[in-house]
């Protein structure tokens, strides 16, 4: 019996010694796990060694500096297309001209992106990121001081537009740069025009009255994205600027820091939309369709037309477009509005999207010098345009070929003749509480649900 | 070996894992939960204690309202039109026997073989109302015009259509497990006895499938509760919320809105919710066992 005892007594031990054992071995991993992950960040390298010795060898190794790995994280998932493409083509040239350097691309589309970029803010933000120049997104990421300072001097010959920076700086420190010139148009198919003998509008009621045309012709008249509630959004940024001009961006202004959207002008705007998708300007279940539905219906010719930015205009170059559709898309701006303030040359655009580095990357010079090579003007801003990304936030002009394709040749136009530019659009001019409320809300007052009042109302308790 | 597992220690090194994964995988937190839930964190700057203006808040956003409305929808038409469905078409494939049982099991189990996401972009083009295939088939029919199946007073039954369907192969597989367990005997007895067979059904089918229905059921409305994956997928909450459901509330007000203080309250709330609807079950069911 005392046998029997005692072998239960030694299970038990050699029980609790295993449990024991596994728990240390746990930590053990973890300490070792998170010293690589610290020889990493010093070194910059992407050790992938499996052993102890490998480790060490690697330490050895990237304390000379040599190998440097920069993460970029970026909202570019497409790399064969538009954007992405041309942020792969300056990475690749990169590592080509700087063998030492090896840059690892993490990209996510907008949504997961913006998600994944909060985490980052917490837990350590990669060394190049996208973001957007809008106070929706850098307000609470400065507050947070997870961007490094740029020194704006640097950029001196860099040839950026006029203002294109303001939106990047906080308190005259600057901590990004802008990627684009992005203006808000209306895409159409001209052979559709022409085929059916219809005109490009000259005025709102215009467009009112061809798109009941093109309805009663059984082609949906404009293909739009309110899925996603922010192109509406910038929709009625849009139509703002023709109802109120160069007055808008301050009665969009003191609406958000007052919370209070009852401006007569904000009314007629919001009210010009919902009488718009009312009559029909949109295809059936506009509110609940997303970005590349919404596309499809344009490039596939069910749509007439279809509302969204410049970045947009690479549909021209795209080959997965039919041919006949793909050279026959062109754009105009939003047509002035009856009593409206705002002129036809009064345009919705704004520098958004851009870069930055992390404040607490361990590479921050070679971040930088990163940076800076890809805003070099003969990288975005030639490339970009090549792949007919759209205007550049850089003086494009010396990149121009002679070999634009009739769209891009209407943007530069667009931009050249625009007396105004509108900035941020309304969405992304408030705390980002705010764009989740218009981006949501938008839809119930478009469709007619909600009345204008009580959207007004709304969107502007989100601010308060 | 009994006296080996009443040593104290051989007990204490079985339980601790899993209390360690409860403690700090669950309960830690839900406290920290708590905790975000009374300040305004936005997820990553410095955070300022605001007492209960969040749940104040909460109480009073409509929103969060109709997601708890739609979660209640939700459970409805899993309790009252998938569960009575999944047990009637196990019934009948008990019934069936041979190749055709196994067959019919595999195809109504396939919804829940394939992915979400899937199963959410493949049910976005078939509402579509300009090239899907509903109303193509209603053409077919002679309907003319554009259903709007994603509309803001369509969408929800939509989005409950495909969340029931989708749950459909699990509740039916349970089911049918529970049927199998049925002794045959009883079947034989009932058949000897000139039952039909809709008596056999309803006396001894039903009757002793009660413990798998009590599971099925709460199951069932926890799922309605929890639902989020399908949701963000298909409608994202939309169109204006009329698609809303808790969980995916949670997440757009805490990692879209910045408002992670907001997003741990609805947390805090959601919990309670779960909790207090799983004592709810566990009652009413107890009550009708002791009955």
């Amino acid at each position: 019996m005392g046998g029997t005892k005692n072998e239960e007594k030694l299970i038990a031990a050699l029980l609790v010694a295993a449990m024991s054992v596994s728990v240390l071995a746990g930590c053990g991993n973890n300490k070792k796990e998170s010293t690589k992950t610290d020889a990493d960040s010093k070194t910059n390298t992407s050790s992938e060694a499996g052993n102890d010795k490998e480790d060490t060898k690697d330490k050895e190794d990237d304390s000379t500096g040599d190998e440097v790995t920069l993460k970029l994280f970026s909202n570019l998932p497409d790399r064969k297309n538009g954007q992405g493409l041309v942020e792969q083509m300056i990475i690749d040239e990169y590592m080509d001209a700087n063998p030492n350097v090896k840059i690892e691309v993490e990209a996510l589309d907008e949504e997961a992106y913006k998600t994944k970029f909060k985490a980052y803010a917490m837990d350590g933000m990669p060394d190049v990121v996208s973001i957007w120049g809008q106070p929706s997104f850098l307000d609470e990421v400065l507050d947070a001081g997870v961007l490094a300072e740029l020194n704006e001097s640097d950029y001196a010959d860099y040839k950026f537009i006029s203002g294109s920076l303001e939106g990047f700086k906080k308190d005259g420190k600057l901590y990004g740069l802008p990627r684009n010139t992005d203006i808000m148009l209306i895409y159409y198919n001209q052979k559709m025009f022409e085929d059916n003998s219809w005109e490009v509008p000259a005025t709102y009621e215009d467009l009112m009255t061809l798109c009941g045309t093109i309805k009663d012709a059984g082609i949906t008249p404009i293909a739009m994205d309110g899925g996603d509630g922010w192109p509406m959004a910038c929709f009625l940024t849009d139509l703002l600027v023709k109802v109120a001009g160069t007055e808008h961006s301050n009665i969009i202004s003191n609406a958000i820091s007052t919370g209070d959207f009852s401006a007569p002008e904000l009314k007629s705007a919001t009210q010009l939309l919902v009488d718009s998708a009312a009559a029909g300007m949109f295809q059936t279940g506009y509110d609940s369709q997303d970005y590349g539905t919404t596309q499809n219906l344009f490039t596939n010719g069910q749509a007439a037309m279809y509302v969204m930015g410049s970045w947009d205009a690479s549909m021209a170059l795209n080959e997965d477009i039919a041919e006949d559709i793909r050279t026959n898309i062109r754009a105009f701006t939003m047509p002035v509005v009856k009593d409206g303030k705002g002129g036809a040359n009064d345009i919705a655009a704004w520098n958004g999207g851009g870069y930055a580095v992390s404040a607490n990357s361990a590479v921050k010079d070679e971040a930088i010098k990163f940076l800076n090579y890809m805003y070099q003007p003969d990288k975005l801003s030639k490339y970009g345009w090549e792949n007919g990304v759209g205007m550049s936030a850089q003086d494009q002009s010396e990149y121009m070929t002679g070999n634009e394709t009739e769209l891009q040749k209407q943007i530069i136009e667009i931009l050249n003749n625009a007396t105004s530019v509108s900035g941020t659009p309304i969405n992304d001019c408030g705390p980002s509480a705010f764009k989740t409320a218009i981006e949501s809300e938008i839809q119930g007052v478009s469709n007619g649900s909600t009345s204008v009042d009580d959207f007004l109302t709304t969107i502007g308790a989100a601010c308060k | 070996m009994k006296k080996l597992y009443s040593n104290k220690w051989v007990i204490f090194t079985l339980v601790l894992p899993g209390v360690l994964v409860f403690l700090f995988a669950i309960l830690a937190p839900i406290c920290l939960s708590v905790y975000y839930g009374f300040t305004d964190y936005t997820g990553m700057s410095e955070e300022n204690f605001i007492g209960l203006d969040n749940y104040v808040q909460l109480f009073h956003d409509s929103a969060f309202g109709r997601s708890l409305l739609n979660s209640l929808l939700l459970a409805i038409g899993f309790i009252c039109i998938q569960h009575p469905l999944a047990i009637i078409v196990a019934a009948v494939l008990d019934k069936l026997q041979g190749k055709a049982e196994g067959i019919f099991r595999c195809i109504y189990f396939i919804p829940n073989v394939i992915s979400v996401a899937v199963i959410a972009y493949l049910w976005k083009f078939i509402y579509n109302p300009d090239f899907g295939l509903l109303n193509n088939v209603l053409k077919i029919f002679g309907f003319e015009g554009q259903v709007n199946w994603l509309s803001q007073q369509n969408a929800i039954w939509s989005v409950l259509i495909v969340l029931i369907w989708h749950g459909f192969g699990w509740g039916m597989l349970i089911y049918y497990t529970g049927i199998k367990n049925i002794d045959p005997v009883l079947y034989e007895a009932a058949s000897i006895d000139g039952a039909g067979w809709w008596t056999t059904f309803y006396r001894i089918t039903l009757p002793l499938m009660k413990p798998v229905i009590q599971i099925n059921v709460t199951m069932a409305i926890i799922s309605a509760l929890k639902q989020m994956e399908t949701v963000y997928l298909l409608t994202n909450g939309g169109p204006a919320n009329s698609t809303q459901f808790a969980a995916n509330y949670l997440y757009q007000q805490a990692f879209k809105a910045f408002k992670y203080g907001y997003g741990n309250a609805i947390g805090v709330i959601f919990i309670i919710i779960c909790v207090a609807v799983t004592v709810l079950l566990n009652t009413v069911f107890r009550d009708k066992q002791e009955a």
